[in-house]
């Protein structure tokens, strides 16, 4: 306990004020009030969100590029939070940043696929960088070399000494063959969930108990998404749909995957799954609505846990880890407005797809 | 001191004929603050040729460090680099030719070596784990009834594999264990070929595929391999010393191209946000005024024709674009840091570093307060702060030495030194003590108080910093219905006064300056009444102040709903005002506790003073110093974070990063 107290007492005390300038549904409600895309940017401009976007002149105020920028907000705390982190937990909240390094890497990929497809000579950069994480001083990928590379086999070459050198040079074996970037991402997914999970094991204690739960639900929500997209849109066979999942988690267990890869009836396996949830049937007869619809309802678990996550001890390494994925949906959240305002979408179509005004019933 | 430093934007107008003069002068000098002005030059004027030399410089400089790495040369600039202009392309470009034409020539026989040398041992290796099975290569192909995969598998995936074909008949061995690469063989019925191959394919097995030429047995083939690998390897290492060779003959050249470059990049870089106007260019940043002269008349120097306006920002207003220059001061380091964890100060707020400097020792020592452990924790931090102990923590050592230096004095004012108080200092350690102030274990309601009184005082002078920001940011609504402006002051003051002066007034505990508010002739109750409506209703005097809607969110539950969160928030004002004051306790609780768990190590001691009461004796200041001193240290880092900086310090403040040159700075 006391190492535990002296570890988190500095990152919990920060975490817990970075926690309060967070938006609330309140603010997320009045947010989505605004009439149009400008008033928008007026809007968040009063919120903690305003000193990322006090650089950008009117010209440069375009959805993509507002986003970039409101994105440099998830960045600064991942990389607050992974220098306060005590010792032993920095390797998961690094690998828990990751994640958008893969995000980028995906990106970076289906530029030059999308390019190569066109046979167009465009230079690609400055359109791709628009849409990348800023990840800054922690990225491992050359993203820049390998877009200008114009080739997926070169720009994948330029990864060598990266940590995804190893699942890159089994999946692009598979590249040459398919001409696809399919196995390349899979592959990526499920190295880069793999490594998360590894590193929940390698804590101890409370931060194991609060890792494997936070790190667990989130992965549940990818293992399970995965297993009904590819089994319903891509329609892969059982020993693929196995190979294309993974076999942990919080509350979806291997038995479950395997039986929906199996055949069995998966709103049965997700109602017996998660309880709580209502009109998964009818969700799932029209998938290609009801799908995001569940994922959604996925999201709000994930992020009730992070709330739950607020309550009781605070030493533990489950407090900077919930703050992390609540800024992500938050940010989530503010993508969704913006292209919302900025396509004016009408209210009816925008609204059930926020995440936080969730918090308010 | 108080303030970052004052800042002054600059606005140049540069002849064209003087451009790359210029942008040595701001860009060597580490004073200059750029902002991209390209948008106020001409747009009729087409592409800038800066934009097309930065390209090139940007690509020359990465073709370069491509060349250095491949010759085995760090990154390095020349010992003496000296910053001339930007480079002539057509001058620099066909050196970098050159060399990496030679260089070239050699890497590329090196690459497709090692590519053959890679392919032969990889061949190896698959064959490596059967070489002791006397068959044919190729017979297992041939097979009319079974169906056979060998290959090789990330090994994460094995158990997925190995799940995934649960449902149909087949041998699986590994033939090679291996963290990274195992070689897996797996054996089933011709007739489940299709869901062998697709179960081996999503596990992204990558069958071994050896060449048809390939014939005999394994050992056959591994002998014939074997012979072939050595022979590669001589041409691998006869490439690599020829190209160690290169770096050493062409290092200077390479070193002095690297520099010329990357310098010109950053000029180039520079110029590009520069505004192009037909024979001029306009160039704004921001440049700490007391640099400005100097930077000015060096400009001057260079250009006698450049038009120069400078204008001083003040600290009034809003300047969320004013980049931000703090002092830099070695004492201060530390509490800088601590500052900078909650946030980087604004350029009309107040740096609270010097306030932090001077509170943070205070209710450190007032809660630690012992004169022995103090000196102690202040030798230990000048020995951190020296690098003679744990080397790369010198500002915590500083913070050690200065909360260190405040526990002793602190410690004298109590009469505490080891844990030792009152009679106990004369009948061990045979010399007199007594607290020349007073001893928080005989007076332990009476430092409570006096915490108390110390944090009532404190919070108003946060209450007071905060009005003082307004005023400087001339923001009249914050400064009059603010959560820390003058009607949530006022409504403190009554709040003192009635809840601490008058409701327990008569308790031990009751602060002072609580009471003597409540002595005062003035009806606190109704002062109370009518502050607390201008704080319930902070949001809407605010918003008439500043001429907006004056209910927000009045379409999400109407009027009652505002009313409702109105006193909601009236509510919170006061459970914050009253935890806020409460929180200071912890001070004088704190100086109490320390001389209860010196008791307790006394108590475990005995009573005789021989070994093994010095030795506990020991042992116990070294656990408090270790343990209660890391506690008070996170009780004083808590009251700043919550109780002071936030009444009154915002952050977000843009960071000052001005262009460099020198390859020594820029290490730095």
């Amino acid at each position: 306990m006391a190492s535990g107290v002296s570890g988190y007492a500095a990152i919990s005390t920060r975490v817990r004020a970075m926690y309060s300038d967070l938006l609330t549904p309140q603010d997320v409600v009045r947010l989505s009030d605004a009439p149009d895309f400008s008033a928008l940017v007026g809007a968040l401009k009063g919120t903690p969100y305003g000193k990322y976007l006090s650089g950008l002149k009117e010209s440069e105020m375009t959805p993509r590029r507002v986003i970039l920028q409101i994105r440099n907000r998830l960045a600064d705390s991942y990389s607050s939070v992974v220098q306060q982190a005590p010792e032993q937990t920095r390797p998961l909240v690094r690998q828990l940043f990751r994640y958008f390094e893969v995000g980028n890497l995906k990106a970076v990929l289906r530029s030059i696929q999308t390019v190569s497809s066109w046979n167009s000579e465009v230079a690609l950069w400055d359109r791709v960088r628009e849409v990348l994480f800023p990840f800054g001083s922690f990225s491992t990928i050359p993203a820049q070399a390998m877009v200008e590379t114009g080739s997926i086999v070169s720009a994948v070459e330029l990864l060598r000494g990266s940590p995804y050198e190893s699942t890159m040079s089994f999946a692009m074996k598979r590249y040459s063959a398919e001409q696809n970037l399919f196995p390349l991402e899979v592959a990526l997914d499920l190295d880069y969930w793999r490594r998360l999970w590894g590193e929940v094991k390698n804590l101890k204690g409370k931060d194991r108990e609060m890792g494997g739960k936070l790190v667990g639900s989130l992965l549940d929500l990818n293992n399970l998404m995965w297993v009904i997209r590819y089994k319903i849109y891509h329609n892969l066979s059982e020993e693929e749909l196995i190979n294309y999942t993974l076999p942990f988690g919080y509350r979806v267990r291997d038995e479950d995957v395997r039986a929906i890869a199996a055949g069995t009836d998966i709103a049965s396996v997700v109602s017996r799954i998660y309880p709580d949830l209502h009109d998964v049937n009818a969700l799932l007869e029209r998938p290609q609505a009801g799908l995001p619809k569940l994922e959604h309802l996925l999201k709000q678990q994930v992020m009730r846990q992070c709330v739950s996550a607020f309550i009781g001890d605070p030493f533990h390494i489950g407090l900077p880890l919930a703050y992390l994925l609540l800024s992500d949906f938050e940010i989530q959240d503010l993508v969704v407005l913006i292209e919302a305002k900025s396509s004016k979408l009408s209210d009816e179509e925008f609204r059930p797809l926020l995440l936080k005004t969730t918090l308010i019933q | 001191m108080f303030f970052p430093k004052e800042m002054s934007e600059v606005e140049l107008i540069v002849p064209s004929k003087d451009l790359v003069a210029v942008a040595k002068v701001l860009s060597g000098h580490g004073v200059f603050h750029q902002i991209d002005s390209a948008y106020l030059g001409q747009e009729n004027l087409g592409p800038s040729v800066w934009q097309e030399k930065a390209g090139a410089y940007s690509l020359l400089e990465r073709r370069l460090q491509s060349i250095m790495q491949n010759v085995g040369l760090a990154e390095e600039y020349p010992v003496k680099a000296e910053v001339e202009s930007v480079a002539d392309l057509d001058v620099i470009r066909p050196k970098v030719d050159r060399v990496e034409e030679e260089v070239k020539r050699v890497s590329d026989n090196l690459l497709s070596e090692r590519k053959r040398l890679e392919l032969l041992e990889s061949q190896l290796r698959q064959l490596e784990p059967i070489a002791d099975v006397n068959v044919e290569v190729g017979a297992l192909r041939k097979s009319s009834f079974m169906h056979s995969i060998l290959g090789v598998i990330p090994a994460a995936n094995i158990t997925r594999l190995k799940t995934s074909l649960l449902r149909v008949p087949h041998v699986f061995f590994t033939l090679r264990e291996d963290a990274q690469k195992p070689i897996v063989w797996i054996l089933g019925p011709r007739s489940n070929s299709d869901v062998l191959d697709r179960a081996a394919k999503s596990a992204y097995l990558n069958p071994l595929n050896l060449p048809d030429e390939f014939g005999g047995t394994p050992e056959q083939i591994t002998a014939m391999l074997r012979r072939e690998i050595e022979l590669s390897k001589q041409q691998v290492s006869g490439s690599e010393a020829d190209l160690a060779q290169l770096g050493i003959s062409h290092k200077n050249d390479l070193q002095k191209l690297l520099w010329e470059v990357h310098i010109s990049r950053i000029m180039a870089d520079a110029i590009v946000r520069f505004g192009q106007l037909r024979h001029t260019f306009v160039v704004v940043g921001w440049v700490p005024t007391a640099a400005l002269e100097d930077l000015t008349s060096k400009i001057k120097e260079v250009s006698r024709e450049v038009l120069i306006e400078t204008m001083t920002a003040g600290r009034s207003g809003h300047h969320t674009n004013v980049p931000v220059a703090l002092s830099e001061n070695k004492w201060l380091k530390p509490f800088q840091m601590l500052v900078g964890t909650y946030g980087h100060p604004s350029y009309g707020e107040l740096d609270p570093t010097l306030l932090m400097a001077f509170t943070f020792p205070l209710l450190y020592g007032a809660m630690f307060g012992d004169l022995g452990q103090g000196l102690v924790m202040l030798v230990l931090g000048v020995l951190m702060h020296n690098k003679i102990i744990l080397k790369g923590m010198q500002s915590l050592g500083l913070l050690i030495a200065y909360c260190g230096a405040s526990a002793a004095f602190f410690g004298y004012l109590y009469g505490s030194i080891f844990g030792f108080e009152g009679h106990l200092v004369e009948e061990y350690l045979h010399f007199h003590l007594e607290p020349t102030w007073i001893a928080p274990m005989e007076n332990i309601l009476s430092v409570l108080s006096v915490a108390i009184d110390a944090g009532i005082v404190i919070l108003i002078f946060g209450f007071l910093l905060s009005m003082f920001n307004n005023i400087r940011g001339r923001d009249w609504a914050h400064l009059l219905f603010g959560h820390a402006g003058i009607m949530a002051f006022l409504f403190y003051l009554s709040f003192l006064a009635v809840v601490f002066g008058g409701f327990f007034g008569s308790t031990a505990l009751a602060p002072k300056i609580a009471l003597a508010l409540y002595s005062l002739p003035l009806p606190f109750g109704t002062l109370m009444i009518v502050f607390g409506v201008f704080v319930t209703f902070g949001g809407f005097f605010r918003n008439m102040v500043e001429g907006h809607t004056l209910i927000e969110g009045k379409g999400i539950g109407g009027f009652a709903m505002f009313l409702v969160q109105s006193v909601m928030d009236l509510v919170e004002t006061l459970i914050s005002m009253l935890s806020n004051t409460l929180s200071f306790i912890r001070v004088g609780a704190f100086a109490v506790a320390h001389g209860g768990l010196s008791l307790a190590i006394f108590s475990l001691a005995g009573e005789k003073p021989d070994v093994g009461f010095w030795i506990t004796i020991a042992i116990g200041n070294l656990f408090i110093i270790g343990f209660e001193g890391l506690i008070v240290g996170i009780q004083t880092m808590r009251l700043h974070y919550y109780e002071i900086l936030g009444k009154f310090f915002h952050g977000g403040g843009l960071q000052f990063e001005p262009l460099k040159l020198s390859p020594s700075r820029e290490e730095s």
